[in-house]
């Protein structure tokens, strides 16, 4: 039998919210999905679009880009930049046909750790029904080959 | 070519802690297999002296040049090991860290799944680790000032510490006067004194010390750079009346506009030309410009000409070395309706009292209510505290047991023939406060445990409190002639507008949160800044006083050095690569970059003191040429691409 499948989340989180908020979730003994794996950056304003990119091409079946709440940055307004920099990105990815329910920009704040969990949980259900990622990026670069060609 | 990568790997188990839910020597066998990996192993605490040892060794005999630790969080431990990297003759930079205590084994059942985590925290640490390069620390000369922002009895207290050290101290509160609550208490439980005298005692000093600088009526409006050197600006309102003032108080009987006196929490009315209260720092009259019309009769009668209208405010720029923040809190404040809050003068809050009580109060310590003496007073606790409303904070705000059963003592002293009851959720007189409880049940105050928050009903002049008894398990109602509700303490009013400026994070119940509860409990999470007080959380004015000396000498460890070291992970631009689109100018919160002239072209360029190293500009270089230390593109990316292996 098939083994159930368990998608492969990459978290991108900033080092003063949410980073801090999953460590206090872990602290408190809150139990978690382990199928988040994190990267810290100092600001979630660090977050390049492409990262989230390069994670879908090697193997991520979604990405969270995590921040500091609105008005919360611990660098003033960096998050606010992730903000239009993500909203941008998630029209990209639509266009990639990446599935919306694969990319989430969230912030957590350093004493949410609940927000964290909650986020996680649902993430993980929600991959669990849309199955792996189906468009991988060799395909999509030879896609963008053969248009190439026609033209 | 570059010399050859050679890590060292070691999987801590933290006792049971990681190795209770991960198996570490799988992970620590699985290490050893990743490219470049030299040596890896498991010990039982990395961080104790021979785990550190033990990484030194290993430096030494397999000539290390990369170190992976995967223990804790790196806010906990990071440091430690980058020292061991340092004592050991590396680069401290050279160093990374992978999270599998409080991401995996502490987050985690499942002992498989786990592990498999671990791995692949592992070896997404290992492939930065591979990319990492050495950085030399940032030096910054230390200003030895410090900033105390608000004037209350924590940060008086920390001001006075760090004068008393020599340190030069510029103290800025919002009010016109210092003092804050504590100067409205008055009488602080067991030490006999009284709240304003206490503050007039460390005021009297800080005012007669030759390196204090005191900003009233004034508040901090930017803070930039970091630890050594923050630049702050500070905006001093106009108090519109000066120093001549003499007290004589024609001002104040000619003034037309009156408005409800907040320094006697709402009890009374005060005029808009005011002194705060007898003796307070400085004593000298005020306008408040919110409701004065600029009718201009204080101007004729003053006799001394100190009147002046037409005052300006003006702007002041410090540099100091730290920031202390002392912004206090607030009383919670019942809605209107809330056990009868608003809809009687029978039901007034415990600040409001204390001013009562208080023989230099609006009332000269009488305990009047509506022209009559009340003969059944009800105490309500945990209003605003312990859960009990929608809006309460779901912790105890520490003082209001206490306060209650010092109250109601006061009120048997002077009321002798009075029934008072105290309506209690729990009773939590800890410390030296016990006795007060005692004393209370001695003196038959009637002391009624509720679960469920007792109800006030108001119906013209009478009232009545409902609650339900859990020792007889049955509802009992009690007349009131006074109802007091045991309010606890909120975060400062002003605290969203001060972290505006400050950046320090919050806890969910909106207190400014410590950089860690036992190990750095006054310190913020940003380097060079101090919490003193109930800032961080409700605290009587012991507590306060005790937190206030603490942050005062977590400042003094950084003011009494000549230089401090700052993380060197700022941006830098590899000037070969910028093209010169400048771009990242916009995106620097800091104004940290400028432009550049390179022989014929134009280029970015970083100011190290300013840049704090948020990374924004290498997120919108198009070239790549703007980088971040320690988190730069290839470091990133590294991590990314093994991240499913």
């Amino acid at each position: 039998m098939d083994e159930e499948f368990e998608p492969k989340i990459l978290m991108i989180a900033c080092n003063w919210c949410s980073y801090a908020a999953v460590d206090l979730a872990g602290t408190s003994r809150m139990k978690s999905p382990h199928n988040i794996r994190i990267i810290r950056v100092m600001c979630s304003g660090r977050v390049d679009p492409q990262f989230i990119l390069e994670a879908f091409a090697n193997g991520a079946d979604g990405v969270i880009v995590a921040g500091c709440r609105l008005g919360d940055c611990h660098y003033i307004e960096g998050n606010y930049k992730t903000l239009r920099r993500m909203t941008l990105l998630k029209k990209l990815l639509e266009q990639l046909g990446i599935e919306p329910e694969r990319f989430r920009l969230e912030w957590i704040s350093s004493a949410d750790a609940k927000k964290y969990v909650e986020v996680a949980t649902d993430m993980v259900e929600k991959l669990k029904k849309l199955g792996p990622l189906k468009i991988r990026f060799d395909e999509l670069k030879k896609v963008i080959e053969e248009v190439r060609e026609i033209e | 070519m570059s010399e050859e990568i050679r890590i060292g790997v070691y999987i801590c188990h933290c006792g049971t802690n990681i190795a209770g839910t991960v198996d570490v020597e799988e992970v620590a066998k699985y290490a050893s297999t990743l490219p470049n990996v030299v040596v890896a192993r498991n010990y039982v605490f990395m961080c104790s002296e021979p785990g550190q040892q033990m990484i030194k060794d290993d430096i030494k005999k397999y000539n290390l040049n990369r170190i992976v630790v995967a223990a804790c969080s790196p806010s906990l431990h990071e440091l430690t090991f980058r020292n061991v990297l340092k004592e050991a003759g590396l680069n401290p930079y050279l160093f990374e860290m992978a999270n599998i205590r409080e991401h995996c084994s502490w987050a985690h059942i499942d002992r498989r799944k786990a592990t498999e985590k671990a791995k692949d925290l592992v070896r997404m640490a290992v492939a930065k680790a591979r990319e990492l390069e050495p950085l030399e620390e940032i030096k910054v000369e230390v200003s030895k000032k410090a900033l105390v922002i608000g004037g209350g009895v924590a940060g008086l207290r920390a001001a006075l510490d760090l004068a008393r050290a020599g340190f030069t101290v510029y103290l800025v509160e919002k009010r016109p006067v210092l003092g804050g609550h504590t100067a409205r208490i008055p009488l602080i439980r067991y030490l006999g004194v009284r709240g304003d005298d206490l503050i007039r005692s460390i005021v009297k000093e800080l005012v007669s010390l030759p390196n204090v600088k005191i900003f009233t009526n004034s508040e901090v409006i930017s803070l930039e750079g970091g630890v050594g050197g923050f630049k702050a600006k500070i905006r001093v309102r106009p108090r519109y009346v000066d120093a001549r003032c003499t007290l004589c108080r024609e001002c104040e009987k000619v003034c037309p506009v009156k408005t409800s006196n907040e320094y006697e929490y709402g009890i009374g009315e005060r005029k808009a030309i005011y002194l705060p209260y007898e003796g307070c720092y400085p004593s000298i009259y005020i306008i408040d410009p919110e409701i004065c019309t600029r009718c201009g009769e204080c101007v004729k009668i003053c006799p001394v000409k100190a009147v002046d209208l037409d005052e300006k405010e003006r702007f002041e720029e410090v540099v100091v070395g730290t920031v202390i923040l002392a912004t206090g809190f607030d009383p919670y404040e019942p809605e209107k309706g809330e056990l009868g809050y608003k809809l009687s003068d029978r039901v007034i809050t415990l600040f409001q009292l204390q001013r009562i009580l208080d023989e230099k109060g609006p009332t000269k310590g009488k305990l009047v209510v509506n022209g009559g003496v009340p003969r059944s007073i009800v105490f309500i606790s945990c209003v605003g505290s312990m859960g009990t409303s929608p809006r309460a904070g779901r912790y105890c705000s520490r003082m209001c047991c206490s306060t209650i059963m010092s109250s109601a003592l006061r009120i048997r002293d002077i009321l002798p023939d009075s029934y008072i009851y105290i309506l209690h959720k729990d009773i939590r007189t800890y410390g030296y406060d016990e006795d007060l409880y005692w004393r209370s049940l001695e003196r038959g105050v009637r002391f009624v445990r509720y679960e469920e928050m007792p109800e006030v009903k108001v119906s013209g002049e009478k009232i009545s409190v409902i609650v339900r008894d859990v020792t007889i398990g049955d509802y009992i109602e009690i007349p009131a002639d006074l109802v007091v509700l045991g309010v606890g303490m909120a975060q400062s009013k002003y605290l969203r507008e001060v972290l505006s400026v400050v950046r320090v994070s919050c806890g969910d119940e909106g207190f400014v949160k410590e950089a860690h509860p036992k190990l750095r409990p006054v310190d913020a999470a940003s380097e060079g800044i101090y919490l003193a007080g109930a800032v961080t959380g409700p605290k009587s004015v012991i507590e306060s006083v005790i937190h206030g000396s603490a942050a005062a000498a977590r400042a003094s460890t950084v003011l009494s050095k000549d230089y401090v070291f700052a993380e060197p992970i700022i941006a830098k631009v590899d000037e070969d690569l910028c093209s010169g689109c400048l771009i990242c100018i916009g995106m620097c919160p800091y104004n940290a970059i400028s432009v550049k002239q390179l022989n014929d072209r134009r280029v970015a360029n970083v100011n190290p003191v300013l840049c704090m190293g948020c990374g924004t500009c290498a997120a919108a270089c198009p070239s790549g040429a703007m980088q971040q230390q320690g988190f730069k593109d290839k470091q990133i990316f590294a991590q990314i691409k093994v991240f499913s292996r």
